[in-house]
């Protein structure tokens, strides 16, 4: 198992790497903090709509299909491909944060603030945080669509998965662990 | 004949729908079953997306450490 194994850069590597560990972090601090309030923590878990976490879920992994073919289409030469594959994937990104949006709006109606329970925090840190990566990674895959070398939409392209892979992990500890 | 990107995508999404029907269920084996769903939705991430599948140490020295740590969030579910 050496580093030249690694596709893609190290420093990529690296960086899911250290977000993995924060998402982590989070997780087991709001599953230890559950341990000491249970009942109010189902029962604000329960104010939460999975519906649209599902739908993000579907909208995510999809957009992660457009992303990994823009990395294909690069390496083969394909540039128009690329960029193809590198705006779907950004458009998919921009419907998860519209549908984070329409999720949040729903909680805040309802009465679910950051304060209202330490799991509402919780919830608002970690989906925000992710949010607010989810967003750059729209950003970024914009711009390296514009040149579209293959390395930079394999960067690109790594950190838009590293988004998936965090979404999928803290998906269930928030939404459906009740 | 179908590509491997759009198979690992078919993948995910299968894993989507089970986490889906999965979701009604309570309790502590439904819980394990969740947090396996999540385990195999990043294996199909990291192997198909991220290119693991061409360095399998590498998946492993992910995809341990992921199932380790999925283990002790679902412990501090089923203490209680």
């Amino acid at each position: 198992m050496d580093l030249e194994d690694l596709p893609g850069e190290l420093i990529m590597w690296i960086l899911i790497g250290s977000e993995i560990l924060v998402f982590a972090a989070g997780i087991t601090a709001m599953s230890a903090m559950r341990l000491t309030d249970p009942t109010g923590f189902a029962d604000a878990q329960a104010m939460l709509d999975g519906r649209m976490a599902a739908l993000n879920t579907v909208v995510l992994v999809t957009s992660g299909l457009f992303a990994a073919r823009a990395e294909r289409a690069a390496a083969g030469g394909d540039r128009r491909g690329a960029r193809r594959g590198l705006m779907l994937a950004a458009l998919g990104g921009a419907v998860f944060l519209a549908v984070k949006g329409v999720e949040y709006a729903h909680d805040l109606s309802a009465g679910i603030g950051i304060d209202a329970h330490p799991f509402f925090t919780f919830y608002f840190l970690l989906t925000g945080f992710h949010a607010a990566h989810v967003a750059a990674g729209v950003v970024l895959l914009a711009m390296v669509a514009i040149r579209a070398r293959p390395d930079a939409v394999q960067a690109g392209a790594m950190f838009w998965h590293m988004v998936d892979l965090v979404w999928v992990l803290i998906l269930p500890p928030i939404y459906l662990l009740g | 004949m179908m590509d491997r990107l759009t198979r690992n995508w078919l993948v995910l999404i299968a894993l989507i729908l089970a986490t889906t029907a999965l979701a009604a269920a309570d309790g502590r084996i439904a819980a394990a079953g969740l947090l396996a769903l999540a385990w195999a939705k990043s294996r199909a991430i990291l192997g198909g997306f991220l290119h693991l599948d061409r360095a399998p140490g590498w998946l492993s020295a992910f995809l341990v450490p992921l199932g380790l740590w999925l283990c002790l969030v679902w412990a501090l579910t089923a203490v209680r």
